[in-house]
């Protein structure tokens, strides 16, 4: 079975190539190029595992618990699409918009160690393994942060890493904690030993925390968000959009992936605390944005806030709270990215991204007008793009569930999103530019076609997943059925 | 031993994280590198740790010697979890170099221009 390793290696492979070759234009088609295999590769998987329900491989043919497996069901493979999409959109926006030197010296290079790292978590179904993925991805977005030493990116850079590195620091203690109690590292051998085995060990299993505790600061979720906002505002916009897109999720992923397999058998102690974690990651991310006046940092809390309504859905643990869940992931990721990817733009005009300072962006170009108001709208929920249906189902989800509360709490911080959406619609692109004292003569406006070929890959693809909602979230609730099955999950790996 | 070994992990724990709260950048990056080790000790420690059992299997061994073997698997973690952190340890300290080149200072508190006011 080649078809799972190859989305590693693929990576792999370009990151050898980008060694090889020179010409830093070579190396920028030959990137967009293997984006574009990627996404083909994972539409194929995409296809392959809603036919058949689950693929499996197993590295080097030793058999599942012992050997390190890769598993893709219906959930992994989704996520594995929607970030090759992101991928692909933010490969061709960044052949314009990052600069000369950093392309030179080897951007993406690093841009793909990010891709391995994530489709490696994605498709890992040894927890160890994922550890190692995460590194993977880690060790690539700390040289993305700090690529190029501006002072800005390197303090940055510093608090990113620290936080990241101690979040990695909980998870490997909880796997080392959980193989010295269980004698096994594959997820699915775990799950079944800790469906044998009851309520044991115990209520309080310290690994499991560890591993909440990691994933959590991961995720960027309440107590644990602090490195995000503090960070993601330095680099390069293009790589501000591609761990928009991609890290975070990598966590809450993970997440997901451990709380249906281990936690859902200690669901009395854990589901409060998840709930309250995504409650209060939702509320805090939003309403601290509102008084930022940086159009990245509005964005970087606005992660924060969304990553909740997906962690609530996971906390309803319902059929139709996952489904939910995963296509609110697949949504955010997209629109995210993309209101990152308008941001850049802004950055590359005006070179600042001060709400204060700019303004008149419409006038300026109104297609990028029109790309913003596609992403941030559809972010706040605004129905024929996907966010609405993505808040529709989690509000739905939580009536359902006979938490009508939460539901309330979600559409109120709908509300504040609409409002930060607005602010940065208003400051931006609406109001008279504030008048500069050296006033430039108007140049020419700028066109940057690889750029606007990216920023409206992911609007297409916003406003596609808002008109067939129904058919993806029937895929949604397929994954999530597999996701709630877990016997099923177990059979098949380990048979 | 086990005891020993747990009293070890839990001082450089408490020693890492005391340096990790330090102001000096440097002291920060030494905790991180302590706490990296204490990890790796709890995967040592927490796969079983035996007196002399080698962790491979002599040919022609008979089933009572396997039995005496330590586990190999925490090992190979950890050696893997050695070269991340051998890694991490380079980058981390070139990262370090370069801010203190730009910036002149070793002073966590001068890390202030990109928090949220």
């Amino acid at each position: 079975m080649i078809l799972l390793p190859s989305t590693i290696l693929i990576p792999f492979l370009f990151i050898i190539l980008a060694l090889l070759i020179k010409s830093s234009h070579k190396k920028s088609i030959i990137a967009i190029l293997f984006a574009t295999i990627n996404l083909l590769l994972t539409s194929y998987i995409l296809i392959q595992v809603n036919k058949s329900g689950m693929l499996k491989a197993q590295m080097g043919t030793w058999q599942a618990p012992f050997g390190i497996t890769l598993v893709a069901d219906r959930f992994s493979a989704f996520m594995l699409f929607i970030s090759a999409i992101i991928y692909l959109a933010v490969t061709i926006y960044s052949v314009q918009s990052v600069d000369k030197q950093r392309l030179k010296n080897n951007y993406f290079l690093f841009a793909f160690g990010i891709l391995m790292g994530v489709n490696g978590s994605f498709l890992a179904g040894d927890i160890f393994n994922l550890y190692v993925w995460f590194e993977v991805m880690l060790m690539a977005s700390f040289i993305l942060i700090s690529f190029g030493g501006e002072r800005a990116q390197l303090e940055g850079a510093i608090k990113y890493l620290i936080l990241n590195l101690i979040s990695s620091f909980f998870f490997v203690a909880g796997i080392g904690i959980l193989y010295g109690k269980m004698g096994s590292l594959n997820m699915a051998d775990l799950a079944q030993k800790f469906a044998q085995t009851g309520a044991f060990p115990s209520l309080f299993e310290p690994s499991l925390v560890l591993f909440v505790v990691g994933f959590a600061i991961k995720g960027a979720l309440f107590p644990f968000f602090f490195w995000l906002p503090a960070s993601y505002h330095t680099p390069p916009p293009a790589v501000t959009a591609l761990f928009a897109g991609l890290l975070t999720k990598v966590g809450i992923y993970s997440l997901i992936r451990i709380y249906t397999l281990f936690l859902y058998h200690y669901d009395y102690f854990w589901n409060p605390i998840i709930m309250w974690l995504g409650i209060l990651s939702m509320v805090i991310g939003v309403i601290t944005a509102t008084s930022q006046y940086d159009f990245r940092k509005i964005l970087s809390f606005h992660i924060i806030s969304q990553v909740g309504y997906v962690v609530i859905g996971l906390a309803f643990f319902t059929i139709s709270g996952l489904a939910a869940a995963i296509f609110f992931l697949g949504h955010n990721m997209i629109s995210k990215t993309n209101t990152f990817l308008v941001a850049g733009w802004v950055h590359k005009e005006k070179n600042t991204l001060n709400l204060k300072v700019l303004g008149e962006m419409f006038t300026k170009n109104t297609l990028w007008g029109v790309l913003f108001f596609i992403s941030a709208f559809s972010l706040a929920g605004l129905p024929p793009l996907s966010g609405f249906a993505a808040k529709y189902l989690i509000i739905k989800a939580g009536i359902e569930a006979d938490k009508t509360g939460i539901a309330l709490v979600a559409l109120f911080v709908g509300l504040f999103t609409l409002f930060s959406m607005i602010k940065i619609w208003l400051e931006v692109f609406w109001k008279n530019a504030p008048k500069d004292e050296n006033e430039e003569t108007p140049e020419k406006p700028k066109s940057y076609p690889f750029m606007l070929t990216g920023s409206i890959m992911l609007a297409v693809s916003i406003i596609v997943m808002g008109i067939f909602a129904g058919p993806i979230y029937t895929f949604c609730e397929e994954a999530a059925r597999n996701l709630l099955n877990v016997q099923e999950y177990i059979k098949f790996v380990l048979g | 031993m086990e005891l020993i070994l747990a009293i070890f992990i839990g001082l450089l724990y408490a020693a890492g994280v005391y340096l990790i709260l330090r102001r000096s950048i440097v002291k920060v990056i030494l905790g991180v590198l302590v706490l990296s080790n204490a990890t790796n000790l709890i995967i040592f420690l927490a796969g079983g740790i035996k007196r002399s059992g080698s962790a491979f299997v002599a040919e022609g061994a008979e089933k009572a010697q396997l039995t005496a073997m330590s586990d190999p698997l925490p090992q190979a973690l950890i050696l893997t979890a050695i070269v991340i952190g051998l890694g991490i340890a380079a980058y981390i300290l070139a990262l370090k170099y370069k801010y203190f080149e730009v910036t002149e200072t070793h002073d966590l508190d001068q890390l202030s221009k990109t928090d949220q006011k």
